[in-house]
């Protein structure tokens, strides 16, 4: 991974910002919804507090018997549906309504009140309508076969009453009342019969006085006209369970308790709705449109778990079932959060009991939306999120270009210190030397470096010289104390001793001349004046004198070259290609044939000097042209490992270069010279 | 009379090493150490040959001011360089402050030997009337063996010791080749490749000096060098 990449992660870090700011949020939004759950749950004790006090308003069950399933609920409707059987002018949801099973399917129903009067809406499955005749109503107070829905109505301990509706024909239906004062047609009550599809509907209105506390649908599906219908029923035994609906008492006392923002239920202790005043503030869309959807869609990632349940509204149904107010209902405070579907916004719902007699009689919910907390919490959000996703994006371009910067100073420097030693002589001069930090810290040192090394390769490259001049005093001292011993007439061993001394004296002044040879090379490339001349015409008459020198090989010389003019020194060349034989003849065996070439390559001509014999062994292949560095490993003391260093000089001295492979059994040397117009440069020293 | 031969070296053991061989050839030798005394010796008497080291001890380059000094005493008294300084630079720089010869201290005695006595030799010759018997004569080209001068198109040649022999080799017989080793045989001097090949150069220099299309000395790759007739 490069410092561009690293310095990029790393940028990520400033995310944390935002983060932080989230977390900051969320903390501010969790202690904001605790107070505000605590306010509410203060109010919603003392509400149940005051209600306590009309313990008559919360409808008691008598007889104990019966369970909420036996109790109808009346809806409070805002507007007074047309009597005509349908059911769609009803300001209802469509869950209100109430199923039960029938002989042929369900049968579905719902009550209202409006006004001073009850309206029935009663959906029947029936798969073929029997009508009653006017003689059966009559005659069999209701107790013959016809289709019919029976609203029954009691006053316990009093006896039960009924109401029946059935059709003699589609349209407006007379209701049948049964009492114990008789059975008659009851003309208060306005009805409609409406046959649908697969069964009827019946619509009636009927005024609250004719009717009890206790309300029961039943509905009698009639085979055939003689035959007794199938009785589906709303309720369990003889008695229907007590109606419910709307106090109107509560409903006006929540009001004067009830906060703007706050909906109230009222329940009983079945949970049926009594009262319910208010809305929780959900509908309400406070400085939604300044807050764009991007920022919507973080602040949900980001600050809203979303992991409280969708918010329940009241109840179609008339009866809170919900676990809160069951909770409530069981006698303890109970609250739960919400989200609105509508809106998504919280919503904190507090649920009290409320006691009477010992026992609880109902509850009381409070629901609020938290728009308060949002909308502060939405514009500290954007404020903040713009700040930080700004920042964030500011500090990653600013690291990154910087990490680029540093990364192209690093490379620079890294190219040229990898450059500096490529060459023949060292540079020492790097990029972001000036500069005051590490990477010029790192320049200067590497400089620093490069120039001990550069000092290093210098002294190694004139060791040679230095070392032969110096010890030509001393061997001249040898040599002419020797020559003055052989002529004070030395007989028998000492002579020999003599000889022997001289021998070696010899030796040492020819090991001297090779080492300082390389520095004279160089002298002469300095001072040489480049001559034309034709490169063949050289090498050709040379490797025939090879072979009067090395009978021992065989030479073979190829020139395939088109053009062999060149400028240059020939005597110097010459002693390049004496020192490539003389290396070549070492390495190969009695009778190998070395072969000497000249071709024309791409930049210039190539003269190659290739010997069969051991391959070059691949870690000397990079030193193999440095001097004082040799490959043989009888260490005889004729080579240095100077040869091909002074191979090397000449060869760079004429802007060429040289190059060794292994190559058909055998190493090949190629000689790389240029053909254009070519100074001789001294390289290496200055 | 015997022949005075100065030697500056500020060596002691080579200078004695020297001395002793100068002796025993019969020559009376004057030995010093460094620049100034002998200097003040040479004010009051000039040797018949002075042996110089370049580097006399801190006087790095005292051998060439001392031959530059004797230079202007005399233009006729023999300088030979004998030194460590193997350097092309050295050696051009030393001849051409006046210097007879320029050898490097590798040399044998018995060579250096011979040079002294070639060069008093050619002292002896330039004082006598110039006889026919020692000339040799090849076109443009003449050679007094004795006085060791060259003449090209009559115009005197300024060559070193080495270098006349070289000619001198070369020019005996002309069109052979000379190798490397019949030169330096020549040159009584154990000289290696490169120095062979700066000294023909310097040479074929000399006699362009004279005649800008001189062309006589030619190169005969891998082989030598040879003279041909002009």
């Amino acid at each position: 991974m490069n410092l561009r990449r690293q310095l990029l992660l790393v940028s990520l870090l400033t995310l944390v910002l935002p983060w932080a700011g989230c977390e900051f949020i969320r903390e501010t939004e969790s202690a904001l919804r605790q107070s505000q759950q605590q306010m509410l749950s203060g109010t919603a004790s003392a509400v149940a507090e005051s209600l306590e006090r009309y313990p008559e308003e919360f409808p008691v069950e008598p007889g104990g018997k019966h369970t909420p399933a036996d109790q109808l609920y009346g809806h409070r409707l805002e507007t007074a549906p047309l009597i005509d059987g349908y059911v769609n002018d009803w300001p209802l949801p469509a869950e209100s309504l109430r199923q039960i099973g029938g002989a042929d399917g369900p049968i579905r129903f719902v009550l209202g009140l409006h006004g001073r009067h009850l309206y029935l809406y009663a959906a029947v499955t029936d798969n073929e309508v029997v009508y009653a005749s006017p003689s059966t109503i009559a005659v069999d107070d209701g107790q013959d076969s016809a289709d019919r829905v029976v609203l029954v109505s009691a006053n316990p301990p009093m006896a039960s009453e009924s109401l029946m509706f059935a059709a003699e024909a589609p349209g407006p239906v007379i209701a049948w009342f049964q009492s114990s004062f008789g059975f008659g047609p009851e003309a208060t009550v306005q009805a409609h019969w409406q046959d649908v599809a697969g069964g009827y509907q019946v619509e009636a209105r009927i005024p609250m006085n004719l009717l009890g506390t206790h309300l029961g649908i039943n509905v009698v599906n009639a085979a055939s006209e003689r035959e007794a219908g199938i009785r589906s029923t709303s309720f369990v035994g003889q008695v229907p369970g007590p109606f419910v609906t709307i106090s109107p008492d509560l409903t006006s006392l929540a009001e004067k308790l009830v906060q703007p923002g706050t909906r109230m239920l009222i329940t009983d202790r079945y949970g049926w709705r009594i009262a319910a005043v208010g809305t929780p503030g959900t509908t309400m869309q406070p400085s939604q449109g300044a807050v764009s959807n991007w920022l919507r869609i973080a602040y949900k990632a980001l600050v809203e778990p979303g992991t409280e349940p969708a918010f329940a509204e009241p109840d179609p149904s008339g009866r809170e079932r919900q676990p809160y107010i069951a909770t409530a209902l069981d006698g303890r405070t109970s609250e739960s959060w919400f989200r609105s579907l509508e809106s998504g916004k919280a919503i904190v719902a507090v649920a009290e009991p409320v006691s009477g007699n010992g026992s609880t009689i109902g509850a009381v919910v409070l629901q609020q939306g938290t728009d308060a907390i949002l909308s502060l919490r939405n514009e500290g959000l954007a404020r903040l999120m713009n700040v930080t996703i700004v920042a964030t994006l500011l500090v990653a371009a600013a690291l990154l270009g910087y990490a680029t910067w540093l990364s192209r100073r690093i490379r620079r420097l890294s190219g040229a210190a990898e450059e500096a030693v490529e060459g023949a002589a060292i540079r020492t001069a790097l990029p972001s030397a000036d500069a005051a930090d590490e990477i010029g810290d790192l320049s200067r040192s590497f400089s620093h470096v490069l120039g001990q090394l550069a000092d290093y390769n210098d002294y190694l490259r004139s060791l040679a010289s230095r070392l032969s001049h110096e010890l030509r005093t001393p061997l001249a001292i040898v040599t002419s104390s020797l020559e003055n011993l052989e002529h004070e007439g030395l007989e028998g061993a000492p002579a020999d001793y003599t000889a022997r001394a001289r021998d070696g004296a010899d030796r040492l002044r020819r090991i001297l001349n090779a080492m300082s040879e390389a520095s004279r090379v160089e002298e002469l490339m300095e001072h040489g004046e480049p001559e034309a001349f034709d490169l063949e015409s050289v090498v050709s008459p040379t490797v025939d004198a090879y072979r009067d020198v090395y009978p021992e090989r065989r030479f073979e010389f190829d020139c395939t070259a088109t053009t062999t003019t060149m400028r240059g020194s020939p005597e110097l060349l010459i002693q390049m290609l004496d020192k490539l034989v003389d290396n070549a003849a070492d390495f190969s065996a009695n009778g190998d044939v070395i072969r000497i070439s000249l071709e024309s390559g791409d930049a210039g001509l190539v003269l190659g000097v290739h010997n069969p014999g051991p391959p070059l062994p691949e870690r000397m292949r990079s030193q193999l042209f440095d001097s004082m560095v040799s490959v043989r490993s009888d260490g005889s003391d004729r080579h240095l490992g100077l040869g091909l260093y002074v191979a090397k000089l000449i060869a760079e001295g004429h802007g060429g270069r040289i190059t060794a492979e292994n190559a058909d059994d055998g190493v090949r040397f190629s000689v790389i010279l240029p053909v254009g117009d070519t100074k001789l440069a001294q390289v290496g020293r200055k | 009379m015997t022949k005075r031969i100065a030697i500056v070296e500020d060596e002691a053991a080579i200078r004695d090493n020297y001395a002793a061989a100068f002796r025993r050839e019969g020559y009376a030798v004057d030995a010093y150490e460094s620049r100034a005394p002998a200097l003040e010796a040479f004010a009051s008497r000039l040797p018949d040959l002075v042996v110089i080291d370049i580097n006399l001890k801190d006087d790095v380059e005292g051998g060439f001011e001392l031959c530059r000094q004797l230079r202007a005493q005399s233009a006729d008294l023999p300088i030979i360089f004998l030194t460590a300084r193997d350097s092309e630079f050295d050696a051009v720089s030393g001849l051409r402050l006046g210097a007879d010869d320029y050898l490097t201290k590798d040399i044998s005695l018995p060579h250096l030997m011979a040079r002294i006595a070639a060069l008093f030799r050619r002292l002896d010759a330039m004082q006598k009337p110039q006889a026919e018997s020692g000339r040799i004569t090849r076109g443009s080209l003449e050679i007094d063996t004795d006085r060791m001068t060259v003449q090209w198109r009559g115009i005197p040649v300024g060559l070193t010791l080495t270098e006349f022999w070289l000619v001198h080799a070369m020019a005996r017989y002309p069109g052979h080749v000379k190798n490397r080793q019949q030169l330096m045989d020549a040159a009584q001097a154990v000289l290696d490749d490169n120095t062979i090949t700066s000294h023909v150069k310097r040479i074929r220099r000399k006699f362009q000096a004279i005649d800008a299309d001189f062309g006589c000395i030619e190169t005969v790759y891998g082989m030598g060098y040879r003279w041909i007739a002009d």
